[in-house]
């Protein structure tokens, strides 16, 4: 058990140490410019993939949630909670980099024509009530499951999102893949896909580490109340 | 489970009918919210239709969480949760019977708030009333749904007050941006036909499944 | 129904860091009848939340009959009475109102008149329970508890508020209740449980003593 805690931590330290600076380099030297958006594109290998990740992020979190509900023990809700959080660190990094790649192309910080970033703004919103709702409530079962449940809504809301946003807009986003599957040239794809990987190496990171750090105090209470003599 | 459910939602009516707790404020805060705006826009009747449908969903939504605070006061006072709780019923027929009465309030606030809309900013053509009432009302549901849903989750939170808002009104953005399409529809503008009011119908949907699979988690504890 | 048996296993309940009830083991036979007793703060209240199934125990187990309370079906749930600190009333609506919701929810049909005019509130049947006081309160509570014939019945401290005539139609239901019902019945009254003839558990410190 204890060597397997250590490799979910171990192995995506060595994959994100590998990947990251790995897409950058590919981004920067193997990929040839883009004929439309020259050099500003290069971001678009950051943004699609931090998206992507948040959302696997968001997805794990939700997972983890209605695994609490069904098994109510403690450390579902921990994960659920980590998820959740680590989701919100990449969000933000969406809506940094975001409002980068539309003030080089369209030349304005935040296009509401764009319906990705305007989801994410709605998810964004959503995601911080989380912390909001968590946080006002006294630690306990009542703090686990409403927690639980409202992070579950999430996967109503996400789809719902989507379809509000297509329905209201008539902009588009520019799309790169279309529905007839990537048009992208080769290097443009692969270092795509080594960036998506390089983020999700490191959202599985960034969840371990917090999760171990989690474990830990939950520990540390747990013999604090050894010490006290209740050994509940 | 629907007797049960209605029978909730008939006391709440009775008790609004004679506390007067949460309709009045609702009423004077809606059009306090629509005159407000009104003038914000300059009290210009030109600032443009999209501008008129905006503003009255963005007066229903506030309305709405301003009632939604009110939504379990009643039962938390004396510690009738428990007793509800403890009653042989399913646990999804409280917070049905809870929003059956709050979409009551919406009705009534919205039959007051949409003739006022209508003469400030219309002076003859107005969008079609049929959409805009069809669009309401399967927004009121959603709405109702949500917020309930919401509302028990923040019972016996420290800040309730200031978290119910923050809770709703991220999740009410989807209805909000369907019947602001719908409402453009009413106007004549291309937005797709029906599509805005299948949107609202699907939300709907989407989110009393996702509260009956929830309901058994949500009040108690 | 017949009445259920109470078991608590190394039942633990904590709220935050505080922990209200340490490892309580206790059972109570069908029909039996039990007197809760101990200081403000140790842990009785927690002990009847987590029988009625109102909260989920940290550790260990609370089960009615063969099922864990907290999960407890609508059909044993059918079966349980539990009355707290609080009234568990609706402030804006009559005495009547108030048990006709309650039988409502239980499918149950009772002549309520007789039900108030039992706990001695024959003619207030009709006010507004907001305009009661506490020992009223307490009546009408017991009504409520009792009047879908519960073959569980919890109590929370019952007799605060009441008068001597008030203590006395408690004493009496509890008496009546013996052998026909499982009564537990959290109290400061060190007597209740001689004058009922039954047994007493003692909570001190969230432990059973």
């Amino acid at each position: 058990m204890r060597a397997n805690r250590h490799l979910t931590t171990t192995i995506p330290l060595v994959l994100s140490i590998v990947l990251v600076p790995l897409t950058i380099a590919m981004a920067f030297w193997w990929t040839g410019e883009d004929a439309d958006q020259g050099l500003s594109q290069k971001i678009f290998y950051f943004h699609v993939p931090i998206a992507l990740t948040s959302y696997a992020a968001f997805g794990f979190g939700a997972f983890c949630a209605a695994m609490y509900l069904w098994k109510r023990t403690e450390v579902w809700d921990l994960r659920s909670y980590v998820g959740v959080h680590s989701g919100t660190i990449f969000g933000t990094l969406v809506l940094v980099t975001g409002p980068i790649w539309a003030k080089a192309s369209w030349g304005v910080w935040w296009n509401w024509g764009d319906r990705q970033l305007n989801v994410f703004l709605i998810l964004f919103l959503y995601y911080c009530a989380y912390f909001m709702l968590r946080f006002s409530l006294d630690e306990g079962e009542r703090r686990r499951s409403a927690s639980a449940v409202f992070a579950l809504l999430g996967v109503g809301l996400i789809p719902m999102s989507f379809l509000a946003v297509r329905i209201a807009q008539t902009l588009i986003h520019p799309a790169v893949f279309t529905t007839n599957g990537a048009a992208m040239p080769g290097p443009f794809l692969l270092t795509f896909v080594v960036g998506l990987a390089a983020m999700l190496s490191l959202m599985v990171l960034l969840i371990s580490v917090e999760l171990r750090g989690k474990r830990a105090a939950a520990r540390v209470l747990e013999l604090q109340r050894i010490a006290r003599g209740e050994d509940a | 489970m629907i007797g049960a459910a209605l029978a909730i939602a008939r006391v709440k009516l009775v008790l609004e009918i004679r506390r007067r707790e949460v309709i009045f404020a609702m009423l004077l805060f809606i059009a306090a919210t629509i005159v407000i705006v009104h003038f914000a826009l300059s009290g210009d009747t030109g600032a443009g239709n999209r501008a008129a449908a905006g503003m009255l969903w963005a007066a229903v939504v506030f309305t709405a969480v301003l009632g939604l605070l009110r939504t379990f006061s009643a039962e938390h006072e004396g510690g009738v949760l428990d007793a509800l709780l403890l009653a042989p019923i399913d646990r999804a027929a409280i917070w049905l019977g809870t929003a059956l009465a709050q979409f009551g309030f919406l009705i009534v606030i919205e039959v007051v708030a949409v003739p006022i809309w209508w003469v400030l900013f219309f002076q003859s053509e107005g969008p079609s009333i049929g959409t805009v009432v069809i669009a309401l009302l399967l927004a009121d549901v959603g709405i109702a749904l949500v917020g309930t849903l919401s509302a028990a989750l923040a019972l016996g939170a420290r800040t309730r007050d200031v978290l119910l808002p923050v809770l709703v009104l991220p999740l009410l953005i989807p209805v909000v941006l369907g019947g602001v399409t719908a409402t453009y529809g009413a106007f004549g503008e291309e937005v797709g036909g029906l599509r805005p009011l299948g949107f609202l119908a699907l939300y709907d949907l989407v989110f009393i499944a996702l509260a009956w699979g929830t309901s058994e988690h949500l009040l108690s504890d | 129904m017949q009445p259920p048996v109470i078991t608590l296993a190394e039942c633990s309940k904590r709220f935050g860091e505080r922990l209200a009830l340490r490892k309580a083991t206790l059972s109570v036979a069908a029909g039996e009848t039990v007197v809760v007793l101990g200081p403000n703060g140790a842990g009785k209240s927690t002990m009847l939340r987590l029988i009625a199934g109102l909260l989920r125990p940290t550790a260990g187990s609370a089960r009615i009959g063969e099922v864990e309370a907290i999960s407890a079906p609508k059909q044993v749930r059918a079966g349980i009475a539990y009355a707290g600190h609080q009234p568990q009333l609706y402030r804006g609506l009559t005495a009547r109102e108030n048990l006709e919701l309650h039988l409502r929810l239980h499918q149950m049909a009772a002549d309520t008149s007789a039900l108030l005019e039992r706990v001695g509130l024959g003619d207030r049947a009709d006010e507004r329970i907001d305009g009661f006081s506490r020992g009223m309160l307490q009546r009408l509570a017991l009504a409520r508890a009792t009047a879908h014939e519960p073959v569980l019945l919890l109590l929370d401290e019952p007799a605060s508020g009441l008068d001597a005539d008030g203590r006395a139609l408690l004493d009496d239901t509890l008496r009546a209740g013996i052998g026909q019902r499982t009564q537990v019945v959290a109290s400061h009254d060190h007597e209740l449980a001689a004058r009922l003839g039954v047994r007493e558990v003692r909570l001190e410190n969230g432990g059973i003593a």
